[in-house]
């Protein structure tokens, strides 16, 4: 009796020690075996980082032009970014606004940006100049890109004033690659308008840059800088509201506009949808559903797509918690919440803060 | 059976809303319950569950949203999604950090995604019966594990050793800020089961899957942490060590994690008779994040 029972203790403990072995071997290399993984995994590769901040040290305070003043941020390992790039500021009222980066992308130890003193804006760019001392510790988000340099067979800039920031990256790497670019640079005076020095000396060869001081000429001539222009040339232009009208308005056929939204009311570059595209009124068709619904001045789109479609869902309503993201088929969006991704604004919106720049949106509702 | 209906505590129900919080990562260190790598790798897996699980609760909810004939419940449904998914974003923002300090932590999170969107997604039913009986399912489990998230809330408000211990500020502040609102809105969960469905059976039967998934989930998670620790030469997770920092009060007990299970599985169970909506509510005002974000959104957008 006593030896059977000891061969199967052997034979017992034997196979349990394999199957231990083997079970180590497996979840060693796939921590939860048996079950496959998502072949492009989502958590942790979200470009949104809604949530992640940095505190930065403001480690420099120069004064770059009349009323500019130039902030470096320093701070370890910092993503690399690419012209045209911004980051939001939260100050430290709480009050966050956007600033074009305007240092070196490749530079991952300071981001450094410039921000316009505005006197009767609405006090972001008042706390920038006088808060945001050498030493202060900034909380940061970003940065992100809505601005970006895309591949063009030449570059028109028609640029006003402090929009001047994201731009600047753009010259030093267009100046640093021999492509064809031109700059046509207006602001109220030379002493104003930041950087000019830098990028006279970028445009040296062969004329091109053009500046235009409002004490000395007057606007600048933009029907002038776009016309003949070859086809496919990039158009980029920041500055103030009448001047990206003008750009709007004398762009050639066949040739492709960017716009950044200049809000002169925080003093930075990057506005993002502080009332600059308008809230009037426009229709959203549901097209799921087959009906048309009237979005009211003032009225969220998410309001009047509720009326219709009372288990839509939302939470927020401020566009940060996303629960309200729909797919848009067709129509120019105004994007106006600060989670979606450059990707994802292409197809898609929160309709509980965006809304439309043209007069109909359609949504895969 | 004297007593067979949950009683709600109705002082216990508060307004939900989302709070735009933020954290800034870059000082807190790999081992942020200093010296205790295993209270913190055990702390940490909720980074790796709570952003594909929580997704998940947000896209099973948002299909029940039409199965909703209350409107005080579904208003309750609408601030606890919008919580869910910031706490989803939070937690996600953490593993580049993770990643940075040498822990990559895809390996596993890509499992998880694949159990959230795959093993637990929409699946291809045809629609009627089975498709709700799907849903039916899926809105039960988030009933359980949600007894289980406002529990963990409710420990980590308590978890006072923590704080002796000179844990970390950020993270400490995330996990708080988190469990103050799990507690917050830790009735929703439930209500929802009991409103669209409410069967006792599918309650015990979800309740067993849930706890099983969370107990099998949470051991391989620390396993994977201790042993790619970079900093730990031969980093084991252990049944021992769990109940040693039980008792020390790092982590929840063996003893209350027990007798959390006869009171989900009772019949007159209500989440609004554990843990106190005072208590999260008076972190809330306190929570560094939570202050920022309250400055955040009254004076920006």
């Amino acid at each position: 009796m006593a030896l059977p029972r000891l061969r199967t203790v052997v034979l017992v403990s034997g196979a349990a020690l394999l199957t231990r072995r083997a079970l180590k071997r497996r979840i060693a290399r796939s921590p939860l075996w048996p079950l496959p993984a998502l072949p492009e995994p989502v958590s942790g590769h979200s470009k949104r980082r809604a949530t992640a901040v940095r505190k930065l040290l403001v480690t420099g305070r120069t004064e770059v032009a009349e009323g500019v003043v130039q902030l470096r941020l320093e701070g370890p390992a910092l993503p690399r970014w690419s012209p045209g790039a911004h980051l939001d500021l939260v100050l430290p009222s709480g009050l966050v606004r956007q600033y074009s980066l305007c240092g070196d992308p490749e530079d991952t130890g300071a981001y450094t940006v410039a921000a316009r003193l505005v006197a009767d804006g609405r006090g972001g760019s008042r706390e920038v100049h006088e808060q945001l001392q050498e030493g202060l510790e900034v909380e940061v988000r970003g940065p992100r890109n809505r601005f970006p340099l895309t591949e063009a067979p030449g570059y028109v800039f028609v640029v006003g004033g402090i929009g001047i920031t994201p731009v600047l990256p753009m010259l030093r790497a267009l100046a640093a690659s021999g492509a064809e670019w031109r700059l046509l640079y207006g602001g109220r005076s030379r002493a104003s308008m930041p950087f000019l020095e830098e990028i006279e000396k970028l445009g040296a060869d062969g004329g091109r840059v053009t500046v235009v001081a409002q004490d000395e000429a007057g606007h600048p001539d933009v029907a002038g800088a776009l016309a003949d222009l070859a086809p496919g040339t990039a158009v980029y232009c920041c500055g103030p509201e009448p001047l990206m009208a003008a750009a709007t308005a004398a762009l050639p056929e066949g040739c492709v506009l960017h716009l950044e939204r200049f809000s002169a009311a925080t003093g930075g570059t990057a506005g993002s949808g502080d009332g600059s595209g308008g809230t009037g009124a426009f229709e959203v068709e549901l097209r799921r559903s087959g009906r048309t619904v009237p979005v009211a001045a003032g009225q969220s789109v998410l309001a009047a797509v509720r009326a219709e479609l009372p288990h839509v869902a939302y939470s927020c309503e401020q566009g940060f918690c996303g629960t309200c993201q729909q797919r848009v088929l067709e129509g120019e969006i105004d994007h106006r919440d600060e989670l979606l991704t450059e990707d994802e604004r292409g197809d898609s919106m929160l309709i509980c803060v965006s809304r439309c720049r043209g007069g109909r949106l359609v949504l895969d509702l | 059976m004297s007593n067979t209906q949950p009683a709600a505590v109705a002082s216990e129900r508060t307004h939900l809303k989302a709070r735009k919080v933020s954290f800034a990562w870059e000082k807190t260190p790999l081992h942020w319950v200093p010296g205790d790598p295993f209270t913190t790798h055990t702390i940490n897996v909720l980074h790796l569950l709570l952003p594909a699980g929580e997704r998940w609760f947000i896209h099973v909810y948002r299909q029940i949203l039409p199965y909703i004939h209350d409107d005080r419940l579904r208003e309750d449904v609408i601030g606890f999604i919008g919580q869910e998914a910031v706490h989803s974003q939070a937690h996600d923002d953490v593993l580049p950090h993770l990643r940075e300090l040498g822990l990559d932590p895809t390996p596993y999170t890509a499992q998880v995604d694949w159990f959230f969107e795959k093993l637990l997604g929409d699946r291809t039913l045809p629609p009627g019966r089975a498709s709700r009986w799907w849903l039916m399912e899926r809105v039960a489990m988030i009933a359980a594990i949600e007894h289980y998230t406002a529990f963990l809330g409710d420990w980590i408000l308590n978890a006072e050793a923590l704080d002796r211990k000179g844990a970390d500020a950020t993270m400490l502040d995330l996990l708080r800020w988190h469990g103050a609102e799990e507690v917050e809105h830790r009735s929703v969960a439930f209500d929802v089961f009991m409103h669209v469905d409410g069967g006792y059976r599918r309650r015990v039967r979800t309740w067993a899957a849930a706890f099983a998934a969370l107990v099998f989930l949470w051991q391989r998670g620390t396993r994977f942490f201790m042993e790619n620790d970079p900093t730990l030469l031969d980093g084991k997770a252990s049944f021992k060590a769990f109940h040693a920092s039980g008792k020390q009060g790092t982590l929840p007990s063996t003893g209350s994690i027990l007798r959390s299970v006869p009171s989900y599985l009772s019949r007159s169970y209500h989440p609004s008779q554990e843990g106190s909506t005072a208590q999260a509510v008076d972190y809330l005002t306190r929570s560094p994040a939570a202050l920022a974000a309250e400055a955040e959104t009254a004076k920006g957008a």
